[in-house]
Formats: structure tokens, sequence, C-alpha cells
């Protein structure tokens, strides 16, 4: 089997046979069961009225009644109710006195997005965006640094990584909260330290929202970077700097080029999940800002109204399915970079 | 040979299970009850007197129990929503109707928590626990006499508040605030909220309907409004010191009335019944007080309850407070929902 490889064969790689397709077989029909078929259903589903009594989608309706389909719940999403999507609002300008109580000093105005549900997902993506830079910048040091560091170490300290894997999310994320807490872990310290005189309140903001966040999806950043600087050829570094470039020359023209993939990879392993998540922002936020997670669901239970909880979930699966071909063509420009490279 | 073995015992462990629970399908009872709800002590009482075997499955609000419920699939015997949901069942055609000769206990209950508006004759329903919803002061922190929603939102507050993250509460309070029944709910009285609403929202630290109370035992926030059940368990881990004050609004308060039903073409009603019958017992109905101390409509199970319990003013409230219970309001929850989403997201 091996000898019959000819090089050019391998290069363009072989065709599945029968076998191959069969041991593909249970993974292409869990997906189609458990992936597409529910999606077409969203779909179909985004399209319809909602029941009045119980909020479920009426896949059936007279035509008398306006039909089954409808685009109102995408219409909704996109415009407000007078059919906006910009407006124009007075904005209270508040400013904080030295005793700490806030006043009102006066308004200005400011455009706004003027669909509530447009908004949210305006919320989701800023914190996913924040949360996803943070990993890089946080990140990218640290998977260096383990690539880099001997066998031993680096085994350890990939260990010490994937840690946190072993106890719940949940538990995790309780754990800052009585870390973050007024009367909690880090607040005692500082006051204990003489730091600072009172406690001030850490948890139920946007900042405890992104650390939770960060803290969170870290790992799924530095485990690909991790696999990148691993593999990356350390004598082109030095060829670099042999050649008169200084380290930060190196680094743009050889380091980081080498280790895109990586990082378009961590990128999207925190973007995506960044954006559907929900837990952290009521457990660490307080739920104060709604993000796209939270009203999807509310649209299922209180809101009962599945159709347009469809429509959200199918805008967010589009969104991601953006951010896919993105990351394909990301991809693809570092392969013609690194032909260059070769060529060069 | 060691695998194998293995795999034989689990086998007949399966084969065994299977057979068990086939024998015994007569004797279950499928129960979708609240989390943190149902005693376990209750539970294994029955189970002893009765032989039947009890299915446990939890919910944490109303609407998931509904979603639930209504996509069909999984076959429940008995449920325990809330008034509003009781009353929309009812409209719906969706409970079965109760034969009060199997349950004799019902004599026990107080007549306040009898025939209410959302089943005049408890055709369908019967009343486990009431609650209402009010405000938490810590007293410690804050000195001044709150009496009411607008002391809560006073602006003396700001970020040092919780609030329950339920939108459809978070209205009735704001009509309350201007004098409009709480189940007065439209376009034209929404928009007389939303602007009490807004002015409200910047003030708020934290929205929590699961565990407001370790808000206030971490210090996170000193005032809150929350269930009355949050309210006594703070009052009981204090041990009644003060530290924790409740109050029900002078507006008027939501109270809530959660009872056991039976949904249409349950296949265990007997059973179902049996249950209901049995939590209406006295000393079964006190253990439940005992474990969560929300208003007990079973007046002789309360004469069972210590003292201490009793002077839990956030389960037995004083005087004659003004209560409502809420009415459902069907697809006017969208509308909620989208002010709200509206209000919060920017």
């Amino acid at each position: 089997m091996q000898a019959a490889l000819t090089p050019v064969a391998r290069v363009k790689g072989r065709r599945p046979g029968i076998i191959g397709w069969l041991l593909l077989c249970p993974m292409l029909l869990w997906l189609a069961a458990f992936v597409v078929v529910p999606t077409l259903i969203l779909a179909y589903a985004s399209f319809t009225h909602a029941d009045e009594d119980t909020g479920f989608p009426v896949y059936r309706r007279a035509r008398s009644d306006g039909g089954t389909l409808t685009l109102e719940n995408y219409r909704r999403i996109v415009l407000d109710d007078d059919g906006h999507f910009l407006r124009t609002e007075q904005e209270e300008i508040t400013t904080m006195d030295p005793d700490g109580t806030e006043r009102i000093t006066g308004t200005r105005s400011a455009t706004v997005i003027a669909a509530p549900y447009l908004r949210v997902f305006g919320n989701s993506l800023l914190y996913a965006g924040i949360t996803t830079a943070l990993c890089v910048l946080i990140g990218y040091p640290m998977a260096w640094f383990i690539g880099r560091a001997s066998e031993r170490t680096r085994n350890r300290l990939l260990m010490l990584v994937m840690i946190p894997f072993w106890t719940g999310f949940l538990i995790r994320t309780y754990a800052w909260i009585t870390i973050l807490a007024t009367d909690g872990l880090l607040n005692g310290l500082l006051q204990y330290t003489h730091a600072i005189s009172q406690p001030f309140g850490m948890l139920y903001t946007p900042g405890a929202v992104v650390l939770g966040l960060v803290y969170s999806y870290l790992p799924f950043m530095i485990l690909p970077i991790y696999g990148s600087v691993e593999k990356l050829d350390y004598t082109l570094v030095e060829a670099a700097l042999d050649l008169g470039a200084g380290p930060l020359a190196a680094f743009r023209k050889i380091i980081l080029p080498l280790t895109r993939p990586g990082i378009a990879a961590g990128v999207l392993l925190v973007f995506v999940p960044a954006v559907g998540m929900y837990a952290i922002s009521s457990l660490m936020g307080g739920g104060k800002t709604p993000m796209i997670g939270d009203v999807i669901q509310n649209q299922f239970f209180t809101g009962r109204d599945w159709p347009f909880g469809s429509a959200l979930g199918i805008t967010l699966v589009a969104m991601f399915i953006i951010a896919f071909a993105l990351f394909a063509k990301f991809r693809s420009s570092v392969t013609d970079s690194d032909d260059t490279l070769r060529a060069g | 040979m060691k695998t194998v073995r293995i795999l034989h015992r689990l086998l007949i462990a399966a084969v065994l299970t299977l057979a068990a629970s086939a024998q015994q399908k007569k004797d279950v009872l499928n129960l979708f009850c609240w989390s943190e709800y149902v005693p376990q002590p209750v539970i294994e009482a029955f189970t002893k007197e009765t032989g039947i075997k009890v299915n446990v499955e939890n919910y944490d609000s109303n609407e998931k129990m509904l979603a639930k419920l209504l996509a069909g699939g999984a076959k429940y015997d008995l449920i325990q929503p809330s008034e509003y949901v009781v009353e929309s069942l009812i409209k719906q055609g969706r409970l079965e109707e109760l034969n009060r000769a199997n349950l004799p206990n019902f004599k026990n209950l107080d007549a306040k928590f009898t025939g209410m508006a959302h089943d005049p004759g408890n055709k369908f329903s019967v009343p486990w626990m009431v609650g209402s919803v009010g405000i938490v002061v810590n007293t410690e922190k804050i000195k001044d006499a709150v009496a009411g929603y607008a002391d809560v939102f006073s602006g003396k507050y700001r970020r040092r508040i919780v609030v329950l993250d339920d939108n459809r509460e978070l209205v009735s309070w704001a009509l309350a605030t201007l004098g409009i029944p709480i189940n007065d709910i439209s376009k034209d009285t929404l928009a007389k909220a939303r602007p009490v609403i807004k002015g409200w929202l910047p003030q708020i630290k934290a929205f929590d309907s699961d565990s407001p109370k370790t808000k206030f035992l971490k210090g996170d926030v000193d005032i809150g409004i929350v269930w009355s059940g949050e309210a006594a368990l703070l009052w009981r881990e204090t041990k009644g010191s003060g530290k924790f004050k409740f109050v029900l609004p002078k507006e008027g308060a939501h109270m809530f009335v959660d009872s056991l039903c039976i949904p249409k073409g349950a296949a265990h009603r007997e059973n179902a019944e049996k249950f209901i019958n049995h939590i209406l017992k006295p000393e079964i109905s006190a253990l439940i007080s005992k474990e969560f101390p929300y208003t007990n409509p079973n007046t002789a199970a309360r004469a069972l309850l210590g003292k201490e319990e009793l002077a839990n003013p956030a389960s037995y409230p004083p005087g004659e407070p003004k209560l409502d219970i809420f009415k459902d309001i069907g697809k006017t929850a969208r509308e909620i929902d989208r002010m709200m989403t509206d209000l919060r997201s920017r």
C-alpha cells in the first residue's frame, strides 16, 4: 500500500475509497441528524408566526390569516417598532460627586441602533471581541514560553494549562464570585494589607464579565498557538537574526506569519463560543447587559415566541458562517505568504 | 477475561433493572416540580406509605415547565405551576379535574388560599406554598425607613440594589408605583411604565432570581426586591437578629400561589391524587415549611410549626398587606420582553 503511493498522488491527495466513506458514515449521519436537520427546522420556524397561547411556531396557517410564512421575525431583529434602523435620543450625563453619589449634570444627544435585539448582538460581539483580543495578548507570550521550554518543563506547563478543565465550568465561575465579592477574598486581602481602606465592588461590573470570559477561554487560545510555536523551525528565526533583522523585525516577518494558523484557530475557538455564552454575564455581570444567548433563551420561555427565537438563532448561525469564511480566507492568505517565504 | 466478566455483570444488572422497572410500572408517579421546593423526606414518606416510586424532574421557571409540558414527549403526572400558569392551563383545557373524594385532607387548607381567582372552585389545583415579592433591607448599612418601591429607587442606593431577574416583576412594580393595577398590561400602560423603569435600571447592581440572598450575605448589595422565601432564609440565617428586614411594599406586592395540578392525559392520576392528599397532611406539610420557609396555606400544619418559624416576618407577614396575584397575560409577554430588552441593552 505504502509503496504504491507515489509522491504525486500524495500532493494531490488520495480520493477516499469505499471503506473511507463507510468509516466516515457514523459522523456524517450524526451531523445530518443532530446539526443539519435541526438547523433546517430552525430556519423554517424562523419564517413562521407564533401561536397565541403557547408561542410555538404555527407550521400551517390559512391564506386568509396571511399565510404561513413571514419575514416579520427578521424585520423585528433589524428595525424597531416604527421601522427605524437608527434613532437619535437624549442621554443623561452623570458626574460623580466626591462623596460617591452621582448627579445628572446635563444631556447630550446620541445616535443609537434603534432595534433592541440588534444592540444585543452588538453587545455580545463587543464582549467577545474584547475577550478575544485579551486572550491573544495574554495567551501568545504564554504559548511562546511553553513552546520554547525544554520538553520536561513544557509538559508540566501544558498540564497546568489544562488543570482547570478538571473542575466544572460553573464551579470555577462561582470560585471567582467568592474571590471578587465585596466581602470576598481579594477585598479582604487588600484591606488586610492596608492597600485600600474601603472594600470596593468589583463583581457585577462589565470588567468582571470580561475577566470571567478571558479566564474561561484562555486555554483555547494558548493550546493552538502552542501547537504552531512548537512546530516552528527556530533556525529560520536564527537565520533572520544572523542576516541583520532586529528582534522586532524577526518577530513580525518570521515568527508571526509562521504562528498565524495557531492564532487564527485560537481566535475562532475563543470568539465563537464567547459570542454565544450567557452564564458568565448573569453570574459575574449581575445580568445587567443582556447577551444574545440570554435573549434567545428568553424567547423560548418567558417571551413565548419560538419563531422569533429561531430567527435570532439563525442570525447567530449566519454570523458564525461568515466568521468561518473569513477564517478560511485568513488561512489561505497564510499559505500564500508561506509560498512567498519559500520563493524568497 | 476480567473485562468480559465485568461486561457480563453489567448486562445482568441492566436486564434486572429493566425487569424491575417493567414490574413497577404501575406504581410510579412522575413528578415535575420546582428545584429546591419538594424536600426529600416528603417523597420518602410517600413511597414508604404507598409503595409508589416517585420520579422527580425539576425546573427553575414556570415558562420552562410550560415549554416542556406543551412540547409533549415526556409524560408527567403532577406539575407545580404558579397561579397565572394554572389559569392559562385551565383556559387551554390542559388540566385534569381533581376528584375531591380522593383528597379528604383538603379541609386542612386555610380558606384564604382556596377558591382564588385563578381556579375558583379548586377544581384543578391545590395550593402547595404561597409567597410574595418584597423588599429586603440590610439595616446595618441602611438606616432610613424603606416602605415601598419608590424608596428603594429614590436614587440614594445607586448600585447597591439587587432585583429579581424577571421582566414581568419589574413591570408590575413600576405599575404599582404609578397606581395602575399590576395585571393591567397593555401597550398603553407599558408606555407609562417605561420611563419609571428607565430611571430604575442604572441604579441596579445585579439581577438575580436564583439566589439573591447570597449577594446580601456577601455584602455586594444592601437593599433589594426579592422572593419572600429568600428573605425568610436570610432572617433564619441571621437568627432573626433583625439585620435583614423584610418589608412588603406599600404600593402593593405580588403574591404567588404555587399549586399541584394533574396535566391532561396523565398516566397515573390516582397516584397523583394520593400524593396531593399526602402533602396536605399536617405533619408532611410542616416538613416542607421547615425546609423552605414560604407561607404555608395549611392551617393544621401551621399549628405544628415552632414559635420561631411563625415569628419569621417574611414567611408570615404581620397585618393585612395589599397583595395581588398575577393573571395570565398571553402574548402581551412579548411586548414586555421587547421593552425590557430595549431598556436593558444600552
